[in-house]
């Protein structure tokens, strides 16, 4: 029951994260927080309604490393063209 | 609650603090890897061994190492760039932040879990049948999604002109850019 606490504390820290930090890179960093506090709260639910809770955090852990691969992509791919990745001065996407 | 699961949540929290408050890229990344093995531990103590294992190799084996990989590559290590056009939105995102963590607070503290399912300690021999029986058409989807993700990643990243075609001083220059 506990873990389901702190589960819910660190989204928060993670949607702290994603409103504040003003690198790319680091606003990913705080996207991984958040999917790894969903995947706290899955696998302490798992504990009381059986395996399947299980199952979808590994589901939730391959979409994440899907999300990883093409968002660092789409990060060098931006970094290329603007020699930046604040997220500031990325208000159009027009190249 | 145990001592050692008060440590555990002392561990994750303190970490993710560190994680959306550190300055430097690198040292946010190397609290990440903290606040993912210390996950990798919970994990084992909820029954969930192969995900325990699962989130050391991919998280803190393969994900933070490739973010690291990239902060290192862009010269990103410096948080905080350029000047900061809304001066106040820390406290606003501390307050949004801490709303969010009291709706989700408030949804579990009218509930009652009975923890008496036999996970067979979270192995794969137990996960193996789920994965390719009822989850099986997810378990390809997902299959699918990673496909379509290297594809697009390496499609990203790849250079206006092939290298080869590039003199060695314009290969070190589109290298560098």
């Amino acid at each position: 029951m506990s873990y389901l606490f702190a589960s819910a504390l660190l989204f928060a820290l993670g949607v702290y994260g994603v409103l504040t930090r003003r690198t790319a890179i680091l606003v990913f960093l705080s996207i991984e927080l958040m999917l790894n506090a969903a995947n706290l709260s899955l696998i302490g639910f798992a504990r009381a309604h059986g395996l399947d809770g299980q199952v979808a955090a590994l589901m939730v852990i391959a979409i994440a490393a899907a999300e990883v691969a093409v968002g660092l992509g789409l990060i060098v791919a931006i970094f290329r063209h603007r020699e930046s990745t604040a997220v500031d001065d990325l208000s159009e996407l027009r190249g | 609650m145990s001592p050692w699961e008060a440590l555990a949540l002392l561990l994750l929290l303190a970490t993710g603090l560190l994680v959306v408050t550190l300055r430097n890229a690198i040292h946010a990344a190397l609290a990440l890897i903290a606040n993912f093995l210390v996950l990798a531990g919970v994990y084992v103590a909820l029954d969930a061994r192969f995900l325990g294992f699962i989130q050391i190799i991919v998280y803190a084996g393969a994900i933070v190492v490739l973010f690291l990989f990239v902060i290192m590559l862009l010269f990103a290590a410096q948080g905080e760039v350029g000047f900061d056009p809304l001066v106040r939105s820390k406290p606003l995102a501390a307050l949004l932040s801490l709303g969010v963590a009291g709706i989700l607070l408030s949804g579990l503290l009218g509930l009652k879990l009975a923890f008496s399912q036999n996970l067979q300690g979270g192995l794969p021999q137990a996960l193996g049948p789920l994965l390719y029986g009822d989850w099986l058409l997810i378990l390809l989807a997902v299959g699918f999604l990673l496909m379509a993700a290297t594809v697009v990643a390496v499609a990203l990243v790849e250079p206006n002109r092939p290298l080869d075609a590039l003199r060695l001083e314009e290969r070190k220059e589109e290298v560098l850019r």
